[in-house]
């Protein structure tokens, strides 16, 4: 399928947040109740439209156990955009931000946009972490923030959406080198023919699954 | 420098001890000289020794070497030597002839490849200096920090060096590099070296980091491997491109085999579609080279990894459903048509085509379109039918038309149609060749391979599919002349019986179970071809006979077969036939075999040492004709029914009895619950239908109660008013009175006030009075206001009702400012009253008395006021009950009208009906109109069209009134 730009991510966090679920939910629009381990990473990708172009996201689902880290570690470089996860119900994932931010923030490139995200805020009466908390350590670390849940996909289109477009803003005013792949930008096969007056224009979402 | 010349040149008499004793002279020297130069010579001269003092060099230098590397980082040519050394220490590479001057062209890549493995002493050796090598992981941390030197001295021989050690420790240097920060990336950059050299020998090294570890499988595509790999491919002339290529396939082939999520990855990033190009090879047969034949066969592998019957069956699906869009199936299908390829990439892709249409319709569809351009064009699968029962043709490309065509029968019940009804009478074409002769040919042909083949491709025609099992039963054969034509059902059991005597190249049990296979397939599950199966006298015989024979290894599997063969008649029989019931057939069992020996020649076929080899994949591949016993799906069916049969064998009668008692009050539990079940389902509908009533309506009570709580509040409102004012009224006469009283007792005696109080009490009965005439006046507005509120169409004639109620209140709110007013008037009075009454001796009395006249005269024209405003009042409440008596009024004349829209409605039900009557009686008319123009017409009267034209005209207008009426019918309903 032809497409306007192509975005790799990753998404990051403890283990047992919900970064599978938040995949599964964006890619196939399921949930999975049984946490099932990631081993290593596992590749999922979507196609979305902003301001009236194609953009297909190329999505590296992490392992959030300890012993992964250091796999984890080779996909900052060429990552685009990172989906930072806790679970709002666990504190403890909250308080492991400062170091998942510190890993990315040494081993990915400068203008990795860094999207914050509170999970499983379903599940209200279980909360540890308000919601203040996250958009305090958001705006103190610079980063954009959301609260979603997998099970109920509130917010989740949202948040792999408003990732890319700070980065496609980010790239309209220039600050990604678009030619250069380590980025995790990929220009599409056929850029110069896609019109950017197009109707519509708005950021909005296409129905998922695969492409071609 | 002399020193050195020495050892290189001189040729040393016993080359072991002085070997020895210089190589330890140049370890001194390497750890010890501070001198760079002296230090660069000493690793060169090393290096120039390792190849032919390989164990020596390795176990005195290695640590000095290894120093090295941490210690002289500056100077990329001791590096360089360094790394070359400690390469030819761990590396027996025979082939690698490093020139001594160094400054030699880089010799081509790959030419390490294709190593003998043969040295395996010298291996031994290279792997245990590579255990010491990485026995240590900062030596490997070091390695590929040097690796991000980007001088050729330092990069090259470093990569061929990670290279050979990889090959020596795979999974050990795996991990490490695996945890070393950056350490895979690193390795990666390799491929996008300007330099060629480094660029190939980085293939390579990615080659032998990839095996065999997904997670660095991953990390490499993640790192756009795939871009890159296929970018060089094409820039090399994909097909017709060298080494690289190959070496860049093997590559792909490492980071997709088996790894789900990399495959996803390269269908997400549509890689597939870049495939495509790779199988324009056209019909020049001009270029077949050997490496275009290993490219293109890589290339077809690459294509099966993707859509693999061992993948998820979604992975493999949206694969499918890719090369088919993007024209790869259709490209793989021109190679398949095409002439001048060789047989090894034909039949390799008649492999990869079976397995891109396995179980996807659309492509299984495609591939039935398919024809070869031929004169006449014939159907692809005609073509490659005809090359399976061709003894000619190579063993393994036979076995690959079987797969295609078993690939293209799964799964898809209309291909299996399509292929039976080319045997059924009616459709048999007799100019063509079709596939289903082609298939009667094979069967019945002197080729035991053909027999067994074609017996197979048979037997995937009726796979899970009770239709086409019972339609092949139709199936006649014509067989000499003048004799009656036999059923094919028939004549595969008559070859059979034959047994030994039958006359085949190649090997009679390999027809024997080709034909035993069908059958198997062919009456499992399928009652009536068990009967017919069994309506033939001599079959049963034949196979007790040949279960209970005592018969050679050879003969094990066919006496298993007909096992397995006579169970399914016993298993899926219905006892339509009297001397085969499951009863006779089971007693037979124990008179003429012992169900011993029949469960025990049925284990026969499961612990054939081929079963279970059958039973792993689809594709059928067999190291020799020999070994071609065993179909896949037929491995299936065993490990279905093995059991059962089992099972039914042992039952005792009675207990089948029983079993069939069982089943038989099963059967009616069964239709008592479906009686349930369906009254279930009736009621279930009712509760809905009642639901939705209810559900109307309580909307619709909801509706009344919002105009009924609208109208209790107007009228409340009313009331309340009403009440007030009257409360008013009624007060102001007390008031008249008690200023009255008040007045008096200015200037009167206490007699005159007692009076007055009497006054006073009889006013408040009055009032009291007037109070239970407003409670009554209450109840009668509560009547009303129910009345008002129970039909709902009273609610329009509410509307003037209100209105005049509105104004009503309009005139209330004037009265009650009025009422107001002299409220504020009778309370001055009020107070100045009781100042009078409480201190009547100090009052002046002429004050008084004009004080007095006032009041009186303003009493008087008070009580006049409140005389007019008695007055009006009355006429107010007369107003009320003219009003009152209009609603009700207005209420039974709604109540009339619903009662003549009910019976207009009955009308109209009525006429409705009368007017189907009506049609109904045309069109018997019609009929009989048409049935005696008909008759007219025999008798040879001309008719006129012109009433024919009238009678459609009529019956469309008729319809329309239908439609019409409908409408009416709709808008009642609302
Ligand atoms: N209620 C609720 N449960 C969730 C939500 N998201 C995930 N879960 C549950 O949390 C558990 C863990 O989810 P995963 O997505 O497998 O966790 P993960 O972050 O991928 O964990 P690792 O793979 O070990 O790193 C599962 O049991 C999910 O069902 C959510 O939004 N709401
Ligand atoms: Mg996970």
């Amino acid at each position: 399928m032809a497409y306007a730009y192509l975005f790799k991510y990753i998404i990051i966090g403890d283990t047992g947040v919900g970064k599978s679920c938040l995949l599964l939910q964006f890619t196939d629009k399921r949930f999975q109740p049984v946490h099932d381990l990631t081993i290593g990473v596992e590749f999922g990708a979507r196609m979305i439209t902003i301001d009236g172009k194609q953009i297909k996201l190329q999505i590296w689902d992490t392992a959030g156990q300890e012993s992964f880290r250091s796999i984890t570690r080779s996909y900052y470089r060429g990552a685009a955009g990172a989906l930072l996860v806790y679970d709002i119900t666990r504190r403890d994932t909250f308080n492991h931000l400062t170091t998942w931010l510190e890993d990315a923030r040494q081993h990915s490139n400068s203008n990795m946009v860094i999207m914050l995200i509170g999970n499983k805020s379903d599940l209200e009466s279980r909360r540890e972490v308000k919601k203040e908390e996250g958009e305090a350590f958001a705006r103190e670390h610079g980063l954009i923030f959301m609260e979603t849940s997998a099970k109920t996909a509130s917010n989740v289109e949202e948040a792999f959406i408003n990732t890319a477009k700070e980065i496609y803003e980010k790239i309209q005013e220039g600050v990604f080198d678009i030619n250069n792949e380590a980025n995790g930008i990929k220009i599409g096969p056929q850029h110069s023919a896609t019109n950017s007056s197009l109707p519509g224009s708005q950021g909005g979402q296409q129905a998922g699954g695969g492409c071609c | 420098m002399n020193f050195f010349r020495g050892v290189m040149g001189g040729q040393p008499a016993g080359p072991q001890h002085s070997g020895v004793e210089t190589i330890q002279k140049l370890c001194d020297r390497v750890a010890s000289s501070t001198l760079l130069e002296d230090r660069r010579d000493a690793v060169r001269a090393l290096k120039s020794l390792s190849k032919k003092y390989r164990m020596e060099v390795g176990s005195q230098a290695l640590e000095h070497l290894i120093r090295i590397l941490q210690t002289d980082r500056a100077d990329s040519e001791i590096l360089g030597y360094a790394l070359d050394t400690i390469y030819n220490i761990i590396c027996s590479d025979e082939e690698e002839e490093q020139d001594e001057s160094e400054d030699a062209a880089p010799p081509l890549s790959g030419k390490n490849r294709n190593v003998p493995e043969e040295m395996q002493k010298q291996d031994d050796v290279g792997a245990q200096f590579t255990e010491r090598f990485v026995q240590d992981p900062e030596n490997i941390t070091l390695l590929l920090t040097l690796l991000e030197e980007f001088d050729f001295h330092v990069r090259w021989p470093g990569v061929k060096l990670l290279t050979a050690l990889l090959k020596n420790q795979c999974p050990q240097l795996q991990g490490i590099i695996l945890v070393s920060p950056m350490g895979v990336s690193r390795l990666m950059d390799l491929l996008a070296d300007s330099r060629e050299v480094i660029r190939n020998d980085g293939l390579l090294l990615l080659q032998q980091l990839t095996k065999g570890n997904a997670a660095i499988q991953k990390i490499v595509a993640f790192e756009n491997a795939f871009e890159r790999l296929l970018d060089i491919i094409t820039e090399e002339g994909t097909s017709d491109g060298g080494i690289v290529v190959e070496d860049c396939l093997l590559l792909l082939l490492n980071l997709l085999k088996n790894n789900s999520s990399n495959q996803n990855f390269f269908k997400e990033g549509s890689y597939v579609q870049r495939m495509k190009p790779w199988f324009e090879v056209g019909d020049d047969n001009a270029g077949w080279s050997a490496q275009k034949v290993t490219n293109l066969h890589y290339m077809l592998q690459l294509v099966r990894v993707l859509v693999s019957p061992v993948n998820s069956p979604g992975a493999t699906a949206s694969c499918q459903k890719a090369m088919f869009q993007c024209g790869l199936l259709q490209q793989l299908c021109t190679i398949l048509m095409a002439t001048g390829v060789p047989a090894d990439i034909l039949t390799e892709t008649i492999n990869t085509v079976s397995e891109v249409i396995r179980g996807s319709q659309i492509n299984q569809d495609y591939f039935a379109s398919v024809n070869a351009p031929s004169n006449p064009p014939r159907p692809a699968i005609v073509v490659l039918l005809m090359s399976m029962v061709n003894e000619r043709q190579p063993f393994v490309l036979r076995c690959a038309v079987l797969y295609c065509f078993q690939c293209f029968l799964y799964k898809n019940q209309k291909g299996q149609g399509e292929i039976v009804a080319t045997l059924l009478p009616s459709t048999i074409d007799a100019n063509s060749i079709s596939a289903g002769q082609l298939l009667c040919g094979g069967l019945f042909s002197a080729d035991s391979l053909s027999n067994w083949c074609a017996a197979v491709a048979l037997a995937h025609a009726l796979q899970d599919n009770l239709t086409q099992k019972e339609q092949l039963l139709r199936v006649q054969l014509a067989t000499s002349l003048g004799k009656p034509p036999v059923s094919l059902l028939q004549q595969c059991t008559n070859i059979l019986s034959q047994g030994d005597k039958i006359n085949r190249r190649g090997s009679k049990v390999q027809t024997r179970v080709g034909l035993l296979m069908l059958l198997c397939t062919w009456i499992n599950n399928c009652p009536i071809a068990v009967t017919h199966f069994l309506h033939n006298q001599e079959n049963v015989p034949f196979l007790t006979a040949q279960i209970s024979e005592n018969l050679g290894e050879d003969e094990r599997l066919v006496q298993g077969l007909c096992a397995l063969l006579l169970g399914i008649c016993i298993y899926y029989n219905d006892n339509s036939l009297e001397n085969y019931t499951k009863d006779k057939l089971k007693q037979l069992i124990e008179k003429r075999i012992g169900k011993e020996n029949f469960v025990e020649k049925l284990g026969f076929i499961t612990k054939h040492e081929l079963y279970s080899r059958a039973g792993q994949k689809p594709q059928p591949v067999f190291p020799t004709p020999e070994h071609m016993l065993f179909d896949h799906e037929f491995t299936k069916l065993v490990k279905d029914l093995e059991g059962v049969i089992t099972k039914a064998i042992h039952k005792s009668n009675e207990e089948e009895k029983k079993e069939e008692e069982v089943k038989k009050t099963l059967e009616q539990h069964d239709s008592i619950v479906t009686q349930y079940k369906e009254l279930i389902r009736e009621q279930d509908t009712q509760i809905n239908e009642l639901k939705a009533q209810v559900a109307s309506m309580s909307s619709q009570s909801e509706q009344m109660q919002v105009t009924m709580t609208q109208q209790i509040t107007q009228i409340q409102q009313h009331k309340d008013q009403y009440n007030i004012l009257k409360l008013k009224l009624g007060k102001t006469g007390d008031q008249s009175a008690s200023q009255g009283e008040g007045a008096h007792i200015n200037g009167l005696q206490s007699e005159e006030l007692s009076q007055l109080r009497e006054e006073l009490e009889d006013l408040r009965r009055q009032h009291a009075q007037l109070q239970t005439q407003l409670a009554e006046k209450d109840t009668l507005i509560g009547s009303l206001k129910s009345e008002a509120a129970s039909p709902a169409e009273g609610a329009p004639d509410n509307t003037e009702l209100m209105k005049e109620l509105d104004t009503l209140r309009a005139q209330l709110h004037s009265q009650a400012a009025d009422l107001t007013q002299l409220q504020t008037e009778r309370q001055e009075l009020l107070r100045k009253a009781e100042t009078a009454e409480s201190g009547p001796a100090s009052v002046d009395s002429g004050v008084d008395k004009a004080k007095v006249a006032e009041l009186e005269k303003r009493l008087a024209a008070q009580s006049a006021e409140t005389q007019k405003l008695q007055g009006e009042m009355k006429n107010l409440t007369g107003g009320r009950a003219g009003l009152e008596s209009e609603l009700a009024s207005a209420t039974s004349t709604a109540a009339i009208l619903q009662a003549e829209k009910g019976k207009l409605q009955q009308e109209v039900q009525e006429s409705k009906k009368e007017q189907d009557d009506l049609l109904m009686l045309l069109a018997d008319q019609d009929q009989k109109i048409l049935s005696l123009k008909h008759k007219l017409k025999d008798l040879g009267e001309p008719i006129d069209d012109e009433d024919d034209l009238d009678s459609k005209d009529q019956s469309e207008d008729d319809d329309d009134e239908d439609d019409e009426e409908d409408d009416d019918d709709e808008e009642d309903d609302e």
